[in-house]
């Protein structure tokens, strides 16, 4: 009968039942950290581009000046429908946004919230509870609300009746869509009827909104044309006062704005390390106690013959374990810690399988790390030094 | 793999037996300890043989230099002064990966038992099996040796459920399971109540004599002295004297003791 090598790494390791419980108690807070940070980070990008993302359209057009969602520039309709007039654009939509003033029903705490308003006719943003109640939202003063608004927002569900910019509003149904830093509290949905209503006559000081200004222009492209060809020819013969970009584009666009104009990149980029740096000291503490007990165990064994890199491969092996092990709960406590937040914010936390593997290589990568420092106390261990 | 290392070791036994005679082989051995002006010499033109089938005991007072002199027999330390040979092979000048398998065909006893707690008696002996790469009978070798040892009821027990007499002996299985030619043991009693410390030298003794083997030990322990061949004392690094053991008890007569210490 042939026997396997005696697993030497897993046994020490495991022997100890409450000191391996905690080293893997520490591997996993290390991971949680690194997930969160980085999902944090991710969430504040992903929930930037989410509603862009979701809009029916090849193309978009925008005004020069808007250089990301924040800027309140809009351009003028006709350019969309000169844009429609070129071979190859099937389509091109207007939509609209703001920010108003809306009161929650319970509290009478009034919070800015931003209003999304488009044609219901048009295929604008087709998520399900919208297609759903087309029809409805051609009622005059009426709205739907978005069930991931945040909760000063009140409640969200049909037949809610409130004030939006100090004018009454009744909610006739509601979608899911996710707040982000452009959205204040939350999305509203209207028709560009009702937008008017209740944005063309504001008071003297306060910009009256029109349907002849439009914040984003959709273009839909014929299927078999080349979207970047059709781009490349509309932004050279469409007057320039409008910058027109394919969606991936206009999305990256988006996101190098976040990325190059704010801290989120540093700031998480920096958590994320120290939590990584964290991991790395706290896996060595556990080595290089298992190592230090070990010392004249250790030493036997070199004394017996085995050779440094045995010795290396032990440690190395028990790092790795570690690593391994105590990713796997700090990935599950994750997910949930994910969504809890999710809940709580509305900002988009997803876990993908690409950041999970990133994840596990740095846990993995920082286990070695501390293996690879917590090794030289093995090599150190002198097997003259067990002898007196 | 298994078949190979067997080879290799009969190979070393039999060179061992032809060239060298002599298990261990000293001539004008000095050896210090650190570097330039904190340089110290603790042993001095050591020259001694130990032949197989021998056990020699090893004494002397403590910092005279025997555990020094049992690690570098023990191909433990590197060696640049004089001549060291064991089992044939020259030590002096090899570097430490060389010595490393000079080692492999020595048995170490030490006076704890370092033997690791999250093994069972057999797989701590199992450790040493694996060395020579004998997968297929490791688990069978290693009970066979404890079953010698008198454990064969102990054979899956962890140390820490074994009384400090059988833990020794389960380090003394995992010494002598790979039946190396030269055994050095340091203090190898020390732990040991009475009966288990005479439990353990019987039990050496019997396989110098019925295998030949060469037994180096130090000890302090004066209820062993009787299991030696040869008494050797060392002082101050030097080799004072090298008796059998009725020379010895003559010299350490008390009346004889008492004559040495006005020398001094």
């Amino acid at each position: 009968m042939r026997s396997p090598r005696t697993p030497l790494a897993w046994l020490n390791l495991t022997y100890e039942r409450r000191r391996l419980l905690t080293a893997l108690a520490g591997v996993c807070f290390a991971v949680l950290l690194m997930f969160m940070f980085r999902g944090f980070e991710n969430a504040l990008y992903d929930s930037q581009v989410q509603l862009l993302k979701l809009l029916n359209g090849d193309a978009v057009m925008v005004n020069r000046l808007k250089s990301n969602m924040f800027v309140p520039e809009q351009f003028a309709r006709n350019r969309l429908y000169q844009a429609q007039a070129f071979e190859g654009v099937e389509a091109a939509y207007a939509f609209y946004t703001t920010t108003g003033n809306w009161k929650n029903p319970e509290t009478k705490r009034v919070r800015p919230l931003r209003i999304l308003a488009f044609n219901p006719s048009d295929p604008v943003l087709p998520l399900p509870g919208i297609l759903a109640n087309r029809e409805t939202l051609r009622l005059p003063w009426t709205a739907l609300v978005d069930v991931k608004s945040r909760p000063e927002v009140g409640p969200t569900r049909a037949g809610v009746v409130t004030e939006l910019a100090e004018q009454q509003v009744e909610l006739v149904g509601t979608y899911s869509l996710g707040t982000d830093f452009a959205s204040a509290n939350g999305n509203i949905v209207m028709s560009d009827q009702n937008f008017l209503r209740y944005f063309a006559n504001l008071g003297p000081e306060e910009d009256s909104r029109t349907l002849n200004t439009v914040d984003i222009g959709l273009l839909v492209f014929d299927p078999e044309a080349d979207p970047d060809d059709i781009v490349a020819q509309l932004q050279s013969q469409i007057p320039n006062d409008v910058q027109i970009f394919t969606k991936a584009a206009f999305v990256e666009r988006e996101l190098d704005y976040w990325r190059n104009n704010t801290n989120i990149g540093f700031v998480f980029s920096l958590l994320t390390s120290m939590s990584f740096v964290v991991g790395i000291i706290l896996v060595y503490q556990i080595l290089y106690t298992n190592v230090a007990d070990h010392q004249a165990e250790y030493a036997t064994l070199k004394a017996m013959g085995y050779s440094n890199q045995y010795l290396l491969k032990v440690v190395l092996q028990q790092a790795l374990i570690l690593g391994v092990l105590g990713f796997l709960p700090g990935y599950f406590i994750s997910l949930v810690l994910y969504r809890m937040t999710a809940d709580a914010t509305g900002l988009l936390m997803q876990m993908t399988l690409g950041r999970g593997v990133n994840i596990l290589l740095a846990t993995v990568l920082m286990c070695l790390i501390s293996g690879a420092i917590a090794v030289r106390e093995v090599q150190a261990t002198d097997p003259a030094d067990v002898f007196g | 793999m298994a078949t190979n290392g067997a080879i290799a070791q009969s190979d070393g036994i039999e060179r061992t037996a032809t060239e060298a005679k002599q298990a261990v082989k000293i001539r004008d051995l000095n050896f210090f300890f650190g570097q330039g002006d904190l340089r110290k010499q603790v042993l001095f033109d050591i020259n001694l043989d130990l032949p197989p089938g021998q056990i020699i005991i090893m004494t002397g007072p403590s910092g005279s230099g025997k555990t020094t002199l049992l690690t570098l027999i023990g191909a433990l330390r590197t060696v640049q002064d004089g001549s060291l040979q064991v089992l044939g092979q020259e030590i002096v000048g090899l570097g430490k990966a060389q010595l490393v398998n000079v080692r492999r065909n020595i048995g170490f006893i030490f006076q704890a038992h370092n033997l690791f707690g999250s093994l069972t008696a057999s797989k701590n002996v199992e450790m040493a099996i694996e060395l020579t790469h004998d997968w297929r009978e490791k688990r069978q070798r290693a009970s066979q040796m404890l079953s010698n040892l008198g454990l064969e009821d102990r054979v899956d027990y962890k140390p820490k459920a074994l009384s400090g007499g059988q833990k020794q002996r389960v380090a003394i299985a995992r010494a002598l399971v790979n039946q190396p030619p030269l055994i050095l043991a340091d203090e190898p009693t020390a732990a040991l109540d009475k009966k288990s410390g005479r439990d353990v030298v019987t039990l050496m003794q019997k396989l110098a004599k019925e295998e030949g083997r060469t037994i180096l030990m130090v000890t302090h322990d004066n209820r062993i002295l009787d299991v030696a061949d040869r008494i050797i004392t060392m002082v101050d690094g030097r080799l004072e004297t090298d008796e059998n053991l009725d020379q010895f008890v003559n010299t350490h007569d008390p009346k004889a003791l008492d004559r040495h210490m006005f020398i001094m």
